[in-house]
């Protein structure tokens, strides 16, 4: 079969560079037209097949999911699922319970001086606290869940949300360095880090993105983590604040974590 | 429509008699029915490109500002840094790194720097990073010659 097989001939007319661009627009294309960036609701019955195709034993965990969540949403797999995913079921459950948003609007408010202050250029995040305020208003306006989730598919408003997430994230980093800079890898200070793997669009997120949110916007999270392991998912809660005992808090959201992608889920 | 809003404003401020950059970019000028596509003219304060000026254009994406924009020298500049095609590899608008936070004016200055102050340890064009590192003084004498032939009159205040 050797014979067959293509030997890689490198053309010194061709530009490589542009060619992986056009190849990376083209699947970056293809997953936003086959995902939403946020669906509706899914029960887990309408999921169990397409996920245990990737290992049977998220049959089990999907069980295991069933006992404790009615149903779910799923993300678009941009690198900003954890983001958006945060954003929308946050939103959502201000629309359902509106007891935090004016403790939440208040913080959020506040947030703009202090990004501007940190040495944020103020034209851009004046541009993006505008839309992300505007969004988060919608709550009381008053919001409905349909809206929400139209704001949340129009791309350029939803990735405005995202990015004043990520600030808001950086900002919180950067203001508690001394804190931070043991968990960060690599020869890099907190600002390095903050510019390469939290301001820039489509970074993934880690436990350390998570754990700087949940405590800049005071919003508990609780995650359940669906890996190849075992027969049931493991639940993280990540707590407000350093003195919260993780069996008393009430997590505002809860997110569903595959390897690399999070989902919402909906507590029974 | 988030791109065009804030280009808008960015384009406002760029022309503004306020702008930082009002003496290094120049006659900025945007087709009316695309806002998403600039030109401009660079007039750099060190030699030998101090000779002449220099048209660029910049293309900004529909997805801006999640997107970078991208430079391109409309104008032959016998550089290390910028290639036969008027590339140029300026790492503030690397699709890698790019922040929707970073304004045009911020892309604009760094790469007015990179024209003042070439990088012939990133050259896109080895053979002018070579002669830039080993023979400063034929680099300078050929640049200068080169922005004689080929660039635009620098205006006159």
């Amino acid at each position: 079969m050797a014979s067959e097989q293509h030997a890689f001939a490198y053309d010194p007319e061709k530009n490589y560079d542009e060619d992986i661009m056009a190849q990376q627009r083209q699947i970056e294309k293809e997953i936003a037209e086959t995902q939403p960036l946020v669906s509706g609701l899914f029960t887990f019955d309408d999921i169990v097949e397409e996920y245990t195709s990737e290992d049977a034993v998220y049959r089990h965990k999907i069980e295991d999911l069933k006992t404790r969540y009615a149903n779910m949403r799923k993300t678009r797999g941009d690198g900003n699922c954890f983001f958006r995913a945060f954003g929308f079921a946050f939103l959502e459950s201000l629309i359902k319970d509106p007891t935090d948003y004016s403790r939440f609007l208040e913080l959020v408010t506040k947030s703009k001086d202090e990004l501007i202050a940190l040495g944020f250029p103020q034209f851009t995040l004046e541009d993006f606290y505008d839309t992300f305020i505007d969004i988060v208003k919608q709550v009381k306006s008053p919001g409905t869940v349909e809206k929400l989730v139209e704001t949340f598919n129009d791309q350029g408003l939803s990735d405005y949300f995202v990015v004043y997430l990520r600030l808001i994230v950086s900002g919180f980093l950067q203001k508690k360095e001394d804190e931070y800079i043991h968990f960060i890898d690599g020869e890099r200070t907190v600002k390095q880090f903050c510019s390469q793997e939290v301001e820039p669009m489509g970074k993934e997120s880690d436990h350390i993105h998570i754990v700087a949110l949940t405590k800049a916007l005071e919003v508990p999270i609780r995650v359940e983590y669906m890996d190849r392991e075992g027969l049931t998912c493991n639940a993280f809660t990540f707590s407000a604040s350093d003195t919260s005992d993780d069996s008393l808090v009430k997590p505002a959201v809860s997110l569903l974590y595959r390897p690399g992608h999070y989902d919402i889920l909906y507590p029974l | 429509m988030a791109a065009t809003r804030r280009l808008q404003k960015e384009l406002g401020d760029l022309k503004s008699p306020n702008s930082v950059l009002k003496k290094s970019f120049r006659d900025i000028s945007v087709d009316e029915s695309n806002i998403l596509l600039w030109h401009g003219l660079i007039v750099p304060e060190n030699p030998p490109y101090n000779k002449g000026a220099f048209r660029i254009e910049i293309a900004f994406p529909a997805e801006y500002p999640f997107k970078p924009p991208k430079v391109i020298f409309k104008t032959k500049i016998y550089h290390p840094n910028i290639d036969e095609k008027g590339q140029v590899c300026l790492p503030i608008i690397n699709a890698e790194n790019w922040k929707p936070a970073t304004k045009t004016d911020q892309v604009v200055s760094s790469l007015i720097a990179l024209i003042n102050d070439p990088e012939p340890e990133h050259p896109l064009r080895a053979d002018l990073a070579e002669e830039y590192t080993k023979d400063r003084k034929k680099f300078m004498k050929n640049a200068e010659e080169h922005t004689k032939k080929f660039s635009e009159r620098r205006p006159a205040d």
